[in-house]
């Protein structure tokens, strides 16, 4: 069993992480495909969805039952299921791998829910580091005023309302999403996580990230898809 | 005050779990439900209420860890960290409400089994007792061992051989026969390691049912009445590492003349605990 850091692929991986609210979702999209029409085999790949942890996870939410550490290793489940199954033979194919968060999701909250840090990181050490990670970095009334206005409303764990921070959802989404943006501003050091101004324009942010990301696909190996 | 094996989870507050956590552990099919099917009702007669659990029975993930196992596409790391689900779960939902509340807790496997399913996939050691190290330590865990010379016979005439614990995962390209035979084997050494390293106390589970279960009864009677651990059933120790007892014997008691049972480290008042020892299973 390999650990962060130790795996050595030819293909690429590219993370976005950050509150909701941030944009990175819209971002990765944007990456994507531009990454498909430049003729890279691209794929990508969602938190918290994995075919064979789902339905666990589906019931935990519903009832209600998830207590910090399970909300923690289902999670981990979901991502293992993933790293084995999609994201860990990609790489060695050489593909270019897109992920809608990553490990520092789970660092985050599951820290703000109480978790300890070090066992949360030890927990994650079999997932590979990624090429990039980009951090989408958003004020948490700019991000809050996104969601809100866009959605009827959030959900129970998503607002941490399991953590009795308030009685009122959007109250409680406010102080856990505020929580959990300190969480990662601590993880930009820790993990070398590549700030992006999520405050800026779209075609803004997005120019940066393609630059970035060429870069590092021009070291890679070529391998071409036809779009 | 109970122990954690490392971290303690958020809202886990371990005073006041006034009941006792025993641990029945043992490869597949060695046995273990029959003993606990027989020492549940055994405790209950004394007036002793118990939970009895056992690995994958959590309201969160049993039934997906059974649908996942039923495919073959789960990964060994994905497994590991399911069965952890259900691990926590039960810990949280069961057994640290049971202890409070004053139970016997009787667990068919507790987090052993699993690291030693996992080491022998080739899971990192130190990566899987750190997921698991969130375990309350337990009161007692009494390992039910056998030879697989022993242990074939009975898995053939009860239930034949299971995917799963015929290690197939393992080893496809064998028959399941053999395959069971390999994965037991590596399963047993596992089991011996991980009693040295968390202190199991060893019961041969060769003999007949009556027999098993009256070594697991009086060990369990021990662990009730809070007296100190037998050296009966510890992990064998060669005989010259037992003759050095960590702590300084007093003065008066010559350590040659010593009989080979009581130079095992007792406290003060070791004589009188195994006086008690001695006489307990008759006065219940």
């Amino acid at each position: 069993m390999k650990r962060y850091g130790e795996h050595r692929f030819p293909g690429k991986l590219f993370v976005v992480e950050g509150i909701d609210g941030s944009g990175k979702s819209t971002q990765l999209m944007l990456l994507h495909q531009w990454l498909q029409a430049e003729g890279y085999g691209t794929v990508f790949s969602e938190w918290n969805s994995s075919p064979l942890v789902r339905d666990t996870t589906r019931r935990g939410k519903k009832k209600q039952m998830l207590t910090p550490a399970t909300f923690s290793l289902i999670h981990a489940t979901d991502f293992a299921d993933r790293m084995e199954h999609n994201i860990i033979p990609l790489l060695k194919a050489g593909a270019v791998v897109l992920c809608d968060r990553y490990i520092y999701t789970a660092f985050a909250r599951d820290v703000v829910r109480g978790m300890d840090p070090q066992w949360v990181r030890e927990l994650y050490g079999f997932a590979v580091r990624p090429t990039v990670a980009f951090y989408f970095r958003v004020a948490l009334d700019v991000a809050m005023k996104r969601i809100l206005d866009g959605r009827a409303g959030v959900k129970f764990y998503e607002a941490g309302m399991d953590l009795g921070l308030s009685e009122d959802p959007e109250d409680s989404f406010g102080i856990f999403q505020g929580r959990i943006l300190e969480a990662y501003d601590k993880m930009v050091a820790e993990f070398d996580l590549t700030v992006v101004d999520a405050t800026l324009p779209i075609e803004d942010q997005q120019t940066q990230m393609r630059q970035i990301v060429r870069a590092k696909l021009a070291q890679a190996k070529r391998l071409r898809v036809a779009p | 005050m109970r122990e954690t094996y490392g971290v303690v989870l958020p809202g886990m507050n371990l005073a006041d779990l006034t009941g006792k956590l025993i641990v029945i552990e043992g490869t597949d099919g060695v046995g273990r439900s029959t003993q606990i099917n027989l020492l549940k009702p055994w405790l209950e007669q004394q007036g002793r209420a118990v939970l009895d659990t056992g690995v994958s029975r959590s309201a969160l993930a049993g039934k997906g860890i059974k649908q996942a196992k039923e495919g073959h596409t789960l990964g060994r790391i994905t497994l590991g960290l399911f069965y952890a689900t259900d691990f926590a779960n039960r810990l949280e939902d069961e057994i640290v409400p049971a202890l409070r509340a004053g139970f016997v807790v009787l667990t068919d496997r507790y987090i052993y089994s699993l690291m030693a399913r996992a080491i022998i996939r080739g899971i990192d050691p130190a990566w899987i007792r750190s997921a698991y190290s969130f375990a309350i330590k337990p009161d007692a865990v009494f390992y039910l061992r056998i030879g697989v010379d022993d242990l074939i016979p009975r898995v053939v005439f009860s239930r034949g051989f299971d995917y799963w614990e015929s290690g197939m995962d393992l080893h496809p390209s064998e028959d399941m026969y053999e395959s069971f035979r390999k994965y037991q084997m590596s399963m047993l050494a596992q089991f011996d390691t991980l009693a040295q390293e968390y202190g199991f106390e060893v019961i041969d589970a060769t003999p007949d049912i009556r027999t098993v279960f009256e070594r697991l009864r009086s060990g369990i009677a021990r662990v009730l009445s809070g007296e100190p651990r037998e050296p009966l059933f510890a992990v064998p120790t060669p005989p010259a590492e037992r003759a050095e007892a960590p702590e300084p014997r007093p003065a008066e008691t010559p350590a040659l003349g010593e009989p080979a049972v009581g130079a095992e480290k007792q406290p003060e008042s070791a004589p009188h605990a195994l006086a008690k020892a001695a006489e307990g299973d008759s006065s219940r």
